[in-house]
């Protein structure tokens, strides 16, 4: 349970050790470096604008993505699926500014690779171009002259098409229709159903009235004819193709020559990223001629060792201050390594904000134990958990973030194994299927090969739908437990009357109250000898603690100069929360109904599987159902435990203390993609 | 001793699968066609709006396990088919049907609050957290819709009549 400590830094140093101090900073990663609130008309600190060299060194940044981009796409390293555990590669600062040294070579790279996949996408181009050229030239194949061409002294020709099919009859007809004293003589080239391409040709003097006639039957020339034959103009377009093949081919191996500059840009884009970050830092700080002021956040467990490294190194006053109540001071979560991973699940949600508890530590106990309930499968939980653990074990470089997430999936598995043996399901009824299907094996009515250690949820819904009632009490009541810590630590005593031990007397006196009834204990199944759980007598004082609870809440909830609206107020606070709790209560069934759920249709997965029978044939069905059907069975159902154990801690249990609005801790650090920084 | 009254067990069993489906079909088919829009616009984002897609999926998976809880209890799946009376096949009916309205409607709706987290996610990918819970909160009704479906089912399974 710890939001760490925030401490106000100011830091003044001389400008001349500017770089090297944010370089430290930087590579530290412990400071959160806010705006330094300058007066108006200082004369003597200003900031500088560096918004056009940040821009700058994006624009690098991005150029450097899209020549590594070129490279992926041309020069591929083969990854295998599980490289994205891998990690960023470690180095030594010596090992990162040696390699940075060459920025200017790794530019030109950068550049080149781009212009050359801008040529690239030219030459390509360029083939479709032609390529359709081609097309076009296709139906002009058998001409033996360039479609240019209209005729000799004496004759005129006409080469061009008519947009539909036609017989050579029918063109003669229709030009006879328009010409009717002009000899002519067509040729067709070629014929399709879209058209007909045609070489006429006529007497120099009828030249006028055949192309009239010809413009009205609807004959169209070709367009942009080229100067050669077709067939020669053919071989020029071939042509083209091939050099612009050749040019492909060439570029790309171009490109592949040069993958070797792959990691000249990822120490590129690196370097530039934190320069950009570090230049938008530069413009938060209060210069003078020759100094510089800085302030920010830092956790308090790092500041001493800050201080220590910067006054050994450089010139520096810094002082430290606790943040005043008007500060609005990040938030670092800081939790043991079992609680650790839940983190996450808190920060989707929010951050505590201010005077807030971290809730995490007691969180995220609930938060394995409703998890492992709703997949409650042996077999489901350790796929879970050996995989994650695979990948933890294998792959030490990973990323924090998702070694979190890993991390809390393993625990999520091994809870699926614990509620898994509890309740005997390894995968749905897997065990009982094939030993009565393959082996011959016969069970009696409701009988098992290996027995649930405590009992079967679907033969006895009712004792599992109390138990998990049960559990979501525990969650809520603790929720409520923290409300009214909150409420003492904050001394608002009147708060932690009605927010805490007015509810637990209603709520819990009610609960109580109702296990002393007959009706209340048979729903819930938990009768003793035919009796109710608790005597009447003892009921009785638990229901006069309920009322007392009820009237409690009536006068402290409601806050008003009025006493009868202070009065107004309470009856509505108790009104919602005996409706909150009701429902709130009934919410946790879905541990039941998700834990089901992931059974049964795990035993109807088996039984699909098992239809084939006890033959060679019925054990590949078998195991084809097996491996398909309890892949999506555990996907859908890991899924589903995923957004309703969340569910469960942001409703139900965060609504009864937990409002959150912190502002994450935001360090200026390295924020690279391909490197970090190992300590020398 | 009535044949009409396993054919109305059976009606139930086959409501519940159906028409929590067909829930779940529309309500997956209308996030599914706000995901793939999503994705033209931003690949990385699939897994995410993948999961909300998912979401209102879970009922056809309700209905099925209502459906062959029912079939299991009558004797259709696993067993022979016992005699059962008229008004035991209509309590088993009865017994199915929150799972088969309230999974149908829920599934819909289930599908519309998935849309618009789908929408937020696009904006707002840091929020996915939050964006999952609201499609979460329709399904507690299919959820209480389930858990009575299948206490009634149970019940009549012990109830002679």
């Amino acid at each position: 349970m710890a939001v760490l400590q925030m401490q106000r830094i100011s830091l003044c140093a001389l400008k001349k050790d500017r770089k090297a101090i944010l370089e430290t900073l930087q590579r530290r990663g412990v400071v959160e470096i806010s705006d330094v609130a300058l007066e108006e008309n200082d004369n003597f600190f200003q900031k500088s604008d560096t918004v056009q060299a940040k821009q700058g060194f994006d624009r690098n940044v991005t150029l450097a993505n899209q020549a590594l981009d070129v490279l992926d796409t041309y020069a591929p390293v083969k990854t295998s699926m599980l490289s994205m555990f891998e990690g960023r590669t470690p180095v030594t600062v010596q090992q990162f500014q040696d390699r940075v040294q060459k920025r200017e070579h790794a530019l030109a790279q950068a550049s080149k690779l781009t212009s050359l996949s801008k040529k690239l996408a030219e030459a390509k181009a360029e083939i479709v171009k032609r390529r359709t050229q081609l097309d076009a030239l296709e139906p002009w194949m058998q001409l033996d002259v360039s479609l240019r061409f209209t005729g000799t002294k004496k004759t005129a020709a006409f080469i061009g098409s008519f947009p539909e099919m036609l017989s050579s009859e029918e063109i003669y007809s229709r030009i006879a229709q328009h010409a009717p004293d002009a000899d002519i003589s067509v040729d067709c080239i070629s014929t399709s159903t879209e058209q007909v391409c045609v070489f006429i040709v006529t007497h120099i003097c009828n030249a006028q009235a055949v192309e009239n006639a010809l413009r009205a039957s609807g004959f169209v020339r070709p367009a942009s004819p080229p100067k050669e034959p077709p067939a020669q103009r053919k071989q020029v377009l071939e042509q083209y193709i091939s050099q612009a093949q050749a040019e492909i081919t060439s570029i790309e191996k171009e490109i592949v020559s040069m993958a070797d500059a792959r990691e000249e840009l990822r120490f590129l884009i690196d370097d530039m990223a934190m320069r950009s970050e570090k230049y938008e830092m530069i413009g938060h700080l209060a210069q003078s001629r020759r100094a510089f002021i800085l302030s920010g956040y830092i956790p308090k467990r790092y500041s001493a060792a800050l201080e220590e490294e910067l006054s050994r190194n450089f010139d520096v006053a810094i002082s430290f201050s606790d943040p005043s109540e008007e500060d609005d001071a990040p938030v670092l979560l800081k939790n043991s390594p079992f609680a650790e991973p839940v983190e996450g699940v808190l920060a989707s949600y929010s951050l505590p904000g201010k005077g807030e508890i971290d809730p995490t530590s007691i969180m995220c106990i609930f938060y394995y134990v409703f998890f492992g309930m709703m997949l409650s499968d042996f077999a489901y939980g350790a796929i879970i958990f050996l995989g994650t653990l695979f990948v933890l074990t294998k792959f030490k470089n990973m990323e924090q973030g998702l070694r979190s997430s890993m991390k809390m999936f393993c625990f999520c598995g091994f809870s699926t194994m614990f509620w898994g043996i509890l309740f005997g399901s390894y995968f749905g009824n897997v065990v009982d299927q094939v030993a009565q299907t393959f082996f011959g094996v016969t069970l009696p009515a409701g009988g098992h090969v290996i027995n649930p250690v405590w009992f079967e949820p679907l033969n006895n819904p009712m004792k599992m739908l109390t138990f998990c009632l049960f559990l979501g009490l525990i969650h809520l009541f603790t929720g409520q437990a923290i409300n009214g810590y909150l409420c003492l630590k904050q001394k608002r005593f009147k708060d932690f009357l009605a927010n805490s031990v007015f509810i637990y007397m209603l709520v819990g006196g009610a609960i109580l109250f109702g296990l002393s009834t007959e009706m209340v204990c048979s729903i819930l199944g938990v009768m003793q000898n035919g009796a109710p759980l608790l005597s009447a007598s003892v009921g009785s004082i638990f229901g006069w603690v309920a009322l007392i609870g009820a009237v409690g809440i009536i006068c402290t909830a409601g806050s008003a100069k009025n006493p009868l609206a202070a009065a107004g107020l309470g009856a509505y606070a108790l009104y919602n929360n005996v409706t909150g709790y009701l429902s709130d209560l009934l919410s946790y069934s879905r541990l039941l109904a998700l834990g089901l759920a992931t059974g049964v249709i795990g035993t109807v997965i088996n039984q699909m599987g098992a239809m084939g029978g006890p033959n060679v044939i019925g054990a590949v069905l078998f195991i084809v159902v097996f491996l398909f059907g309890h892949l999506a069975n555990l996907g859908i159902n890991a899924l589903g435990a995923y957004v309703h154990t969340n569910r469960l801690q942001y409703v139900e249990f965060f609504g009864k203390f937990y409002e959150g609005g912190g502002r994450p801790f935001e360090p200026f650090a390295a924020h690279t993609k391909y490197y970090k920084f190992k300590e020398d | 001793m009535s044949t009409l009254g396993m054919a109305l067990a059976i009606l139930g069993a086959a409501l519940a699968a159906c028409l929590a489906g067909a829930g779940s079909a529309v309500g997956v088919g209308l996030a599914g066609q706000a995901a793939a829009g999503v994705v033209t616009e931003d690949p990385n984002k699939f897994s995410k709006v993948l999961v909300l897609q998912l979401l209102p999926g879970t009922q056809g998976i309700y209905g099925l396990l209502v459906a062959f809880i029912c079939l299991s209890n009558i004797g259709i799946i696993g067993g022979a088919p016992a005699e059962m009376s008229l008004v035991k096949g209509a309590m088993y009916l009865a017994a199915c049907l929150p799972m088969a309205i309230a999974g149908y409607v829920s599934a819909c709706y289930q599908g519309r609050a998935s849309v618009a987290s789908i929408g937020l996610v696009a904006k707002k990918p840091d929020q996915f957290g939050k964006s999952m819970i609201f499609p979460a909160m329709v399904e507690t009704y299919a959820i209480l819709a389930l858990l009575v479906s299948i206490l009634a089912i149970m019940g009549v399974g012990n109830a002679s009549f």
